[in-house]
């Protein structure tokens, strides 16, 4: 393995409201993940000022979106991590409209990999790459998550990566707090580096077999833009 | 639904309006008001005057869109006002006549592809006062190409037989 080369680890928060339950738990893992040795980065949707997918459908024929706003870059970071976390609480039983607008973005992604098929991970890829979601939800009911999951299969999947694990916490009110709850924090951060390290590994593991390349278009070298929002 | 005597129709499209989405300040909890000032003030009115409250939305990437969820969202306002100051949301005499319907289509045929959107805009219409049972749902799956719901076998039907029902189940809580 190049030593030069950490795993990246992006997080995106969906939260509306800062350093509230789901972000303080999406710190967790990213602090984790740092202690491991990865190279971590905090991306809040708040503020990015991007529009919501219009259905036009036009990326059905061309593979790209007609918007050009700030979630095109950020598309392109994710292709190339190695671990992504979104982190979004529970609003109305389902993910938060910034986050939804969000994935809905990745259309152009979805219509490149199922009706262009121009996208296409391996096997080897999807394996390598971890995918997380990062949640905490008001209320205590048994179904709470049971909107979002489906949303970050189809996310994930669309995005090439392995869905991982969730990291999740309900009853928010009951606990006041994410950091009242005995467990969530400290499973966040143990989640965190216990990734970090697997990716290391599996990247450790060396290239693909011959003719399985893995998709990694841009990676070095490439500079990363942006301040880090921690 | 249009077409029937005594029923008033209006049309509010999500993109030619500005709603925000919830900040989650939770400040509403005491203010018993949203502290965003957007053309959510006027349909939040909208909403508790309504006899019948229809929302429509696709489903994207198995759930409603941003906009729709950004609606929902805002909505907290009246779970705040039933749930936490445990004041009414519509005049008492009005609980049990009203009507909800949610309009969706979606482009794969998935069994499940309606599941998540259900359970938000359940929640919705709970804490606007409309009960399970006087939801009316008109979903149209496997509709992808613009257009394409037109040239459905079965769609145009369904949504006209929604519309008889609806005014039929108006009708009859209003008798």
């Amino acid at each position: 393995m190049n030593r030069m080369e950490p795993v990246t680890v992006l997080g995106i928060s969906g939260s509306p409201h800062r350093h509230g339950n789901t972000e303080t738990l999406l710190d967790a893992f990213l602090d984790g993940a740092k202690e491991a040795g990865g190279d971590v980065e905090k991306i809040l949707l708040k503020g990015l000022g991007s529009a919501p997918c219009q259905g036009c459908n036009a990326c059905h024929k061309t593979g790209a979106c007609v918007l050009e706003d700030a979630l095109l870059p950020l598309f392109d970071r994710i292709l190339v991590a190695d671990v992504i976390a979104l982190a979004s609480p529970i609003y109305t039983m389902g993910i938060t409209a910034e986050m939804k607008g969000f994935v809905d973005r990745s259309q152009y992604l979805w219509a490149q990999k199922y009706i262009l098929k121009t996208r296409y991970y391996t096997r080897e890829h999807i394996r390598r790459h971890k995918g997380i979601f990062i949640s905490t939800a008001g209320t205590g009911w048994e179904n709470v998550f049971s909107s979002a999951f489906p949303i970050m299969t189809a996310f994930f999947d669309i995005m090439g990566f392995e869905y991982h694990d969730n990291i999740i916490a309900k009853d928010m009110d009951r606990w006041k707090g994410i950091r009242n709850h005995p467990t969530a924090l400290s499973e966040a951060g143990e989640k965190g580096r216990r990734v970090v390290v697997e990716v290391a590994r599996l990247k450790e593991g060396g290239e693909a077999p011959p003719g399985k390349g893995v998709q990694k278009e841009g990676k070095k070298g490439a500079r990363r833009p942006g301040k880090k929002e921690r | 639904m249009a077409k029937e005597p005594g029923i008033a129709i209006e049309k509010v499209a999500l993109d030619e309006v500005t709603v925000e989405p919830c900040r989650g300040c939770n400040a509403c909890e005491v203010l018993n008001k949203c502290v965003q000032r957007d053309d959510m003030d006027v349909l939040h009115d909208k909403i508790v005057e309504a006899d019948c409250v229809i929302f429509a939305s696709p489903v994207y990437c198995l759930g409603i869109c941003a906009e729709g969820k950004a609606l929902v969202d805002r909505a907290q306002v009246f779970r705040s006002r039933k749930y936490v100051l445990k004041l009414p949301v519509v005049p008492p005499e009005r609980i049990g006549k009203r009507l909800g319907i949610f309009i969706s289509s979606a482009g794969q045929n998935w069994d499940i592809v309606f599941d998540g959107a259900k359970m938000s805009i359940g929640c919705f219409f709970h804490v606007t006062e409309i009960k399970n049972k006087d939801i009316l749902y008109l979903l149209v799956r496997g509709v992808d190409k613009a257009g394409e719901v037109e040239t459905h076998p079965t769609a145009r039907a369904e949504a006209q037989a929604t519309g008889r029902k609806a005014v039929e189940r108006l009708r009859e809580m209003h008798r």
